[in-house]
């Protein structure tokens, strides 16, 4: 079972400045995570979903996640 | 530890064969998971052929072998040309934003829309049977 306060603040530490949330959509394994960052002005969707799972990899690693929804966009880009 | 060269050779060589595959839990006309139904899904709405790679029998080693090549371990995995596209996250916004009819160059589909989830696609665009690795 993620601990979804785990989840975001992991998320939080690897992208500062990042808006985050992180939603249990049933199950406690899978999840959805909502991230607004400034560091992903111009990077392509990839790059932002691979940032966000590396942020959280560990969970994937032990089982905690089973499959995880995100949702980026870039923060502050105005 | 390193992933598995023959397999690895096995994904390269299907994705240079292939202009859509799609790497997916389960089979276009039995996905495993609502994730990779969905992705077989959006390809039926735009209509293109492609080739599906059924992963569930060699999961854990193709996860390494797509982590070297696309720094990317879930599935699905769409590959369009050459490169990934994404999940099911990535396809679904690229198709609503009409990114994904561009890429494939056909038609953007009218009012597209995520499929329901308890709807069995017949697996209709796909060109040939399903391949596995391994």
């Amino acid at each position: 079972m993620a601990d979804l306060a785990e989840l975001k603040a992991m998320i939080e530490r690897t992208l500062p400045g990042a808006e985050v949330e992180v939603i249990d959509e049933g199950g406690g394994d899978h999840l959805r995570a909502i991230v607004a960052a400034p560091q992903f002005d111009g990077m392509s969707r990839l790059d932002q979903h691979r940032a966000v799972r590396a942020a959280v990899k560990p969970r994937f690693d032990d089982g905690s996640i089973h499959a995880l929804s995100i949702e980026t966009t870039a923060l502050g880009s105005g | 530890m390193p992933a598995d060269p023959a397999l690895k050779q096995q994904l390269e060589t299907a994705i240079a064969e292939n202009e859509v595959l799609l790497l997916m839990k389960g089979t276009p006309d039995t996905p495993r998971c609502g994730f990779s139904l969905r992705v077989v899904g959006v390809l039926d709405q735009l209509g293109v052929e492609y080739g599906a790679i059924d992963v569930l029998p060699v999961l854990q080693p193709l996860r390494e072998v797509t982590t070297e090549l696309s720094e990317w371990q879930t599935f699905p995995q769409l590959y369009v040309n050459g490169q990934l596209v994404g999940g099911c996250d990535i396809v679904e916004e690229m198709l609503s934003s009409g990114e994904l009819a561009d890429l494939l160059g056909v038609e953007q589909p009218e009012a597209p829309s995520a499929p329901e989830p308890q709807r069995i696609l017949p697996g209709g665009s796909q060109q040939s049977p399903p391949m596995q690795l391994g």
